[in-house]
């Protein structure tokens, strides 16, 4: 039955690559099946799944402006010389 | 005369921004490049850019997010160019290193090794950014990832449009790239879950 089980069932290597190739260019309707279906079964992958999308967000988030003015500002008074005289 | 009139007027303003954006600009950029001078160079490419298509800047955007947009499209060129150097893509075709990523996580029938399942994380989604220890830690784990690892993460999450588009750019196939996406996510999500959750 395991045996059985995997030849249907991609493996969780696969699911988890699925994650990134869908939200880069979406997946096809056989792979929807499948990945729909393993992460029914596989408390681990759907675990995974989460984390996953939080991290995305949270990568997004970081690249718009609002964050930008929350990171740590490290003076560098060095480089503003040379750049005022540059110009 | 009145040549020196127009390019003495950018050059002051420009001063101004300096005094006011460079050290924000310049921690951004070090914080999406994790290197002192790079970071240093393309702030000082985003100045030189700003000025010389001063008269591009007509007073209607704010000149910090003016400023901004350069400096993120340079450093989208910098990660470009990085993850199409040579060395990087020599790191890239070497297998050793990534079956031994791979196996640490998975076993024989790539399913997940029973220590390495992932569990639920007590997590605060909302507030996180806000958090400075896990900014922290986040910056960390992004810094452990090796460079192309670290350069293809930065192409996807600037980048507003889609996947294809990143890849034609990059002249690779979208397949290598949502599996260099795939090892780094599984490596920075290993790394934030033994910092933050420990």
């Amino acid at each position: 039955m395991k045996k059985l089980m995997r030849l249907v069932m991609l493996s969780c290597k696969k699911v988890t690559e699925l994650i990134e190739k869908k939200s880069l260019v979406g997946l096809t309707w056989k792979e929807k099946i499948h990945f729909t279906m393993h992460r029914s079964m596989c408390n681990a992958c759907s675990t995974y799944q989460k984390q996953s999308e939080f991290l995305d967000k949270i990568l997004y988030q970081q690249n718009i402006a609002p964050f930008n003015e929350n990171i740590k500002i490290i003076k560098n008074k060095e480089l503003k010389e040379r750049i005022i005289s540059s110009l | 005369m009145g040549n020196k009139m127009d390019k003495a007027i950018p050059a002051k303003t420009i001063k101004l921004w300096v005094e006011s954006y460079s050290d924000s600009l310049y921690s951004w950029a070090l914080y999406k490049t994790s290197e002192k001078e790079t970071a240093e160079d393309l702030v000082q490419e985003t100045f030189l850019a700003a000025f010389q298509s001063f008269e591009g800047f007509k007073g209607e955007s704010n000149p910090k997010t003016w400023l901004w947009a350069i400096l993120n499209n340079k450093i989208k060129d910098y990660h470009r160019k990085r993850f199409q150097s040579p060395i990087v893509n020599e790191q890239m075709q070497s297998e050793g290193p990534e079956n031994t990523f791979f196996d640490s996580l998975f076993d024989g029938n790539d399913q997940w090794r029973k220590e390495q399942r992932p569990q639920a994380w007590p997590l605060p989604e909302e507030h996180v950014l806000d958090d400075i220890e896990f900014n922290k830690i986040m910056q960390h784990c992004m810094r452990e990832l090796p460079d192309h690892w670290f350069s293809a993460v930065h192409l996807k999450y600037l980048e507003e449009r889609k996947g294809e588009h990143i890849c034609q750019e990059l002249n690779i196939s979208a397949t290598n790239f949502w599996q260099i996406l795939h090892r780094a996510k599984l490596q920075l999500r290993k790394c934030i879950e033994l910092n933050w959750l420990k």
